[in-house]
């Protein structure tokens, strides 16, 4: 744990809140940093949802960062998270996404291990090293918790309680993106490589400003009114009213765009979880991102989308064409953000600032209340990313 | 199963890839019938028994909303297509249906020039004739590159 970035040092952050220095998008040094301080520090990671693991042995493979883990639903009903390298030499133990099985098997020197990470056998092990217990060899497990089903993973004894790290703002917006109580199942994955940094895909996904947006406008449909409340650490959350056009000219078939829903007062909902992973619930679509960094250029993420256990079948149906049309990389009113990622990314590769504008009354304070559209939502967690990484701030 | 009516159905799967490729998108729902389905669906999911796609439409209407958005509404980067398609098979006939299947690779092009391999799959289509032309009631794009890269905006 001594990653070492020559930018940490060197840059002098900008005295003004509102400005983000483009040089932190673009070294390779700076992000193995963030991997440490960040990813495997002190702060919950999402992993996976119980909807996507429903039954017992079943399991789902994941990163933390870089970090491989595996994800499995134990015999006692636990869901656990293990680092995915075997407690012998360190090969992988399960190279398939998802699965359902009761017993993983390493198969370089077949080191079994139970569902719960214990192990189970090792050929030979009258001729391991003196002192050999199987018993101190399971699968090395991670620190978890759940809320609504949800599991969060962490690599540091020192990441505070679960709800304590959400906050109280969080809880009930969260439960509703994930049906309420957590009852979901998975309807399927939408997963891409956007070619960006990570802080630039978490920095302009979840909200942004509709303009990037014109088949909003197109379907007649301009958004309720809302509020997004960040947290001083790096957390959003946005709720908004859901209305829906009176009419829809444009669309041959505006069923796409229906509402089956009844919540439509805070209906809109996004959270960004510090730091990367974004969740919705948009019209009838409950999705959790499942993102990582894949390098310092490149982010992985699963858009994973849910039913909740009560639907009936006309509901399901529903719930599958919305997301199999709006949302996502290939999401006929949000696939913008996609190309936007990649344009930041090359763009953030020249000189000086990235400035953020609307709703910046004063440059030198954090504003913890934004209006809905305001950009100054996202600084907060910017300014918890600059003390997390260390960088001086310019006192003027 | 003749040799007359899989010349006929590779014709039609030339055509229609001729006619993304060639960027004369208006065109493309014509390929289908009024009362249609379109998936183009990660094998991942399609092998889990998962049903989200990543484009499902089930009526014409909703493939030319696709092209109006992608047109009008929707912000990308400009790119070319290009589609190889080959080992079509006619795996089953009932009545007036044909069921065929085909493999396919999509090459994506920005405009920096470089070509990537973009898309890799298998078309698994539902084939019935209609005014005596041919035309898809099911199109079915399960794709192998189950991550893609940045977005996906034109049909595959």
């Amino acid at each position: 744990m001594n990653a070492h970035s020559d930018l940490v040092t060197s840059l002098e952050w900008p005295a003004n809140l509102n400005e983000i220095p483009k040089a932190v998008f673009d070294d390779p040094d700076l992000y193995k940093m963030e991997l440490e301080k960040i990813f495997y520090g002190p702060e919950w990671q999402v992993v996976a949802h119980r909807g996507e693991v429903p039954e017992k042995g079943d399991f789902k493979r994941f990163y933390i960062g870089e970090m491989p883990v595996l994800v499995i639903h134990g015999e006692d009903g636990q869901v656990r998270v293990f680092h995915n390298a075997c407690s012998h030499r360190g090969a992988l133990v399960e190279t398939k996404n998802r699965g359902s099985q009761l017993e993983f098997e390493c198969p370089y020197h077949r080191w079994l291990f139970s569902s719960t990470g214990e192990m189970i056998g090792c050929p030979n092990s009258n001729q391991f090293s003196p002192g050999f217990k199987k018993e101190n060899f399971g699968l090395r497990e991670i620190r978890t918790d759940e809320y609504c089903g949800l599991v969060f993973a962490t690599l540091s004894d020192d990441t505070p309680d679960l709800k304590e790290w959400m906050g109280e703002r969080m809880l009930d917006p969260l439960a509703r993106i994930l049906g309420g109580d957590g009852r979901l199942r998975l309807l399927g994955y939408q997963k891409v490589n956007y070619a960006c940094n990570w802080k630039a895909y978490v920095d302009n996904d979840g909200y942004h400003a509709p303009l990037l947006h014109p088949a909003f406008k197109l379907l007649n449909w301009q958004g309720g009114r809302g509020s997004q409340t960040p947290t001083e650490n790096g957390h959003i959350v946005f709720e908004a009213d859901l209305t829906m056009p009176d009419r829809v000219d444009l669309l041959d078939d505006p069923s796409l765009i229906d509402f089956k829903g009844t919540d439509t007062s805070n209906g809109s909902l996004v959270i960004s979880t510090f730091p990367i992973t974004v969740l919705t619930k948009h019209l009838d679509m409950l999705n959790v991102r499942f993102a990582f960094p894949r390098d310092n250029d490149h982010t992985e993420v699963h858009y994973a989308y849910f039913r909740h256990e009560d639907d009936d079948e006309e509901m399901a149906r529903h719930r599958l064409r919305q997301a199999s049309n709006l949302l996502g990389p290939s999401g006929m009113i949000s696939l913008e953000d996609a190309a936007i990622f990649t344009r930041i990314h090359h763009g953030n590769i020249s000189p000086g600032n990235a400035i953020f504008q609307k709703g910046v009354s004063d440059p030198r304070q954090l504003n913890f209340t934004p209006a809905q559209n305001d950009e100054t939502g996202n600084l907060p967690r910017w300014e918890y990313y600059r003390k997390l990484m260390g960088f001086r701030r310019a006192q003027s | 199963m003749s040799y007359e009516s899989l010349l006929e159905v590779t014709d039609l799967i030339n055509e229609y890839v001729a006619c993304i490729d060639d960027d004369d998108l208006e065109r493309w729902p014509d390929f289908f019938t009024e009362q249609c389905i379109y998936r183009v669906i990660p094998r991942e999911n399609a092998d889990a028994g998962l049903p989200v796609a990543v484009m499902y439409c089930d009526s014409r209407g909703m493939l030319q909303d696709r092209i109006v958005a992608l047109r009008n509404a929707n912000i990308y980067a400009p790119h070319f297509y290009r589609h190889l398609v080959s080992n079509t098979r006619i795996v089953g006939e009932s009545g007036d249906e044909i069921k065929a299947q085909t493999n396919y690779a999509v090459f994506q092009t920005l405009l920096d020039g470089e070509t990537k391999v973009y898309n890799v799959g298998k078309y698994e289509d539902t084939i019935v004739r209609v005014d005596g032309k041919l035309r898809f009631k099911e199109k079915l794009c399960i794709f192998d590159t189950y991550r893609i890269q940045t977005l996906m905006v034109t049909p595959i």
